[in-house]
């Protein structure tokens, strides 16, 4: 795991300081809130429906038992009780008075974490695939390279004020895209070439939001050593021809989409070859320097464990067997598994942990994972070092905690955003929506019949809760100060990429989980097997059977209107 | 819902982010209920821009929202101001101590 450098405790704790003195300055009233505003923005602190939020960095998701901890204490001391996991990897506390924040980051410095950067018109906290580092399927770990993007990227001073936020994402396994990396400015695949060389396939221009956009190439084949040098290129091509009049089309997917994949890559290009100087370059000996932090764990020598899995998954424990099935994932160390602690509880707002669970999860990282945990995209936790031989005794532990469910990548795994409960730009709520899905469909032999299906709630079009992306997607629409909900169909974030589409009229809070439930009953009456996922189905035989599910008729969602 | 017949003035407590709304008496409470009514829209409107200019330092971010007003009952027209005035409607693991129970946000 990285550890600060000099140079990242002073910055971290300079800007610390400074912005002890501009909320200094706020409470006092010499500054307006409209001054303020940017600055407080840079620090990842927003203003709320109901109070202050302050969003905290981890990058690609990786936490230090003693970083959560200090979360824990944070949520205690400071918050009400509990931190929210993010679609970004990052955490949320939703109630932070504004005093309490310059001592809330003094704490974070002592951890070497930060709120920088988490908020603001800059390139915003790099993820991973929460599996980096233990995949059998990866190429090679992404988080040396998200490490490195994370150094460059903080305080760049050219880059401090873009046309608009944005995101990179990085993954090493080729076959299966855990980070959604065709969904973000900028996507880096850890590829190989004809001669057997590593390097990144570049996606750019994918996003979601108001216009969801799936990234497309800009170079199939980087090599390492050029990686900064053209991803600052790619950034100043934005920079410099990103709208900046209108904050709907300021995203970097509009300008591609504009100019075209050709000529935006033209443009890199053009500028690469002029600004590509000897000192962006990356030796290896760099990259391996930073890889070095990433070593694994010392790891015991066991045999493979796979029939010991499989031998759980069967077993007479039922709720073992199934939590081994659907939470616990193979591993490149012979021996070892990984396992997704699902915060998904029913009754519990989707990613919502309390600070005794936290410090629950802290110590159970430190008996079973070698004090490491790493926060998804899809808000749960990982622990990503777990001896097959002691899972049961984890999952006991879990269980007591109320992290021990059996759904993960099930349907009652949704990916939710605060929605209209806490944000100040939502349309309509996402959690209830998610709590009803989770308490509707809490049977587990219902949840492995119907398989991996995502549902995904966004409450408005900035599409936080990555609604295009989910099996099923749910937006939350404002219709005359009203909550209305569109249901969307086929949305995949992987390597199958696709965006999902509105099925019909906007449905009533009250209609949209019974929606869903229509939508999966002809889903289990039309797959062609078992073993024929919802989502193929979906793109096997098109919206038309789920609308007559749903609607009865497509007259009748015609006329209902949207 | 009947048609709107008030202006409410609401914004932020600067301290907290906690939603304030201002009394007829110039004060600002935490509780929608003690809000003063606007016949006009226009004088809620140039009390925004008051509280603007002279009490940034306490309030951020005020507006007016149009309420419908009856007895002793004040109803937002929409989804997003009743949540502001009531509360996330969803468990929260440590309520708010103060809402319902704290009378002055002065």
């Amino acid at each position: 795991m990285y550890q600060y450098d000099d140079n990242d405790r002073r910055i971290i704790t300079e800007r610390a300081r400074q912005f002890r003195g501009q909320i200094a300055r706020r409470l006092s009233g010499e500054i307006s809130e409209e001054e303020f505003k940017p600055l407080r923005l840079q620090n990842g602190l927003y203003m709320q429906l109901h109070a202050y939020m302050l969003r905290v960095a981890i990058p690609y998701g990786l936490l230090s038992s003693t970083q959560v901890r200090k979360l824990a204490h944070i949520a205690r001391t400071y918050d009400r009780g509990y931190a929210h996991l993010t679609t970004r990897q990052n955490v949320q506390y939703n109630w932070p008075k504004l005093a309490d924040v310059p001592t809330i980051l003094d704490e974070l410095a002592t951890v070497e974490m930060h709120a920088v950067q988490t908020s603001g018109n800059c390139v915003r906290n790099i993820t991973a695939d929460h599996f980096a580092g233990i995949a059998p399927d990866e190429l090679e770990d992404p988080r040396p390279y998200c490490e490195i993007l994370r150094q460059w990227s903080t305080f760049h001073p050219e880059f401090a004020y873009l046309p608009r936020k944005f995101k990179i994402a990085v993954t090493g396994a080729p076959g299966e895209d855990r980070a959604a990396v065709r969904f973000h400015d900028i996507g880096l695949r850890i590829v190989e070439n004809e001669r057997g060389e590593r390097g990144f396939e570049v996606l750019v221009g994918g996003g979601l939001g108001r216009t969801p956009e799936i990234g497309r190439v800009c170079r199939a084949f980087l090599p390492k050593r050029h990686f900064l040098s053209y991803i600052e290129s790619i950034l100043r091509v934005y920079n410099l021809f990103g709208r900046r009049d209108n904050k709907f089309k300021a995203r970097i997917k509009i300008l591609v989409t504009a100019l075209g994949i050709d000529e935006f890559r033209r443009r890199v290009d053009e500028d690469w070859e002029t600004t590509r100087t000897p000192e962006l370059e990356l030796p290896n000996e760099e990259i391996a320097r930073v890889a070095a932090f990433f070593e694994p764990p010392p790891y015991e020598p066991l045999q493979t464990s796979d029939r010991q899995l499989a031998g759980f998954e069967l077993g007479r424990d039922r709720d073992f067997g199934n939590w081994v099935k659907n939470n616990v994932m193979r591993h490149k160390v012979p021996g070892y598994s990984a396992v997704i602690i699902s915060v998904k509880a029913p009754g519990t707002p989707p990613g919502d942990v309390s600070d005794t669970q936290l410090d629950s999860i802290a110590d159970v990282a430190d008996r079973y994972s070698f004090g490491r945990i790493v926060v998804t995209h899809t808000q749960n936790f990982v622990l990503s070092d777990v001896k097959t031989s002691e899972l049961q005794r984890l999952h006991a532990e879990l269980v007591a905690l109320d992290l021990g469910k059996p759904n993960a990548n099930k349907l009652t795994d949704v990916i939710t955003c605060p929605g209209l409960d806490y944000c100040d730009l939502a349309n309509a709520r996402s959690i209830p929506v998610s709590l009803e899905i989770a308490e509707r469909f809490d049977r587990i032999d219902y949840l492995n019949d119907v398989g991996d299906v995502s549902i995904k709630i966004s409450g408005c079009i900035n599409a936080c809760g990555h609604h295009h992306v989910g099996n099923i997607g749910i937006l939350g629409i404002d219709k005359r100060g009203e909550e209305w909900y569109q249901l969307m169909l086929g949305g995949s974030p992987g390597n199958d990429a696709s965006i999902g589409e509105i099925l019909g009229a906007a449905l009533a809070q009250d209609e949209i989980v019974d929606a869903i439930e229509r939508v999966l009953g002809r889903y289990l009456q039309i797959r062609e097997s078992e073993d024929e996922r919802f989502i193929d189905t979906v793109r096997r035989v098109g919206l038309e059977p789920f609308k007559q599910a749903v609607y009865g008729s497509v007259a009748k969602a015609a006329a209902v209107g949207g | 819902m009947p048609a709107p017949n008030r202006w409410v003035v609401t914004g932020k407590f600067t301290d907290d982010g906690s939603n304030a709304w201002r009394r007829a008496d110039g004060t600002w409470s935490r509780r929608l209920v003690e809000a003063g009514l606007y016949t006009e829209e226009a004088l809620a409107n140039a009390q925004v821009a008051e509280t603007i200019a002279n009490e940034q330092r306490q309030i951020s971010d005020a507006y007016v929202i149009k309420v419908y007003a009856f007895g002793a009952t004040i109803d937002p027209l929409t989804a997003r101001e009743r949540i502001r005035a009531n509360g996330p409607t969803i468990r929260v693991r440590r309520p708010d101590p103060e809402r319902g129970s704290k009378t002055d946000g002065d």
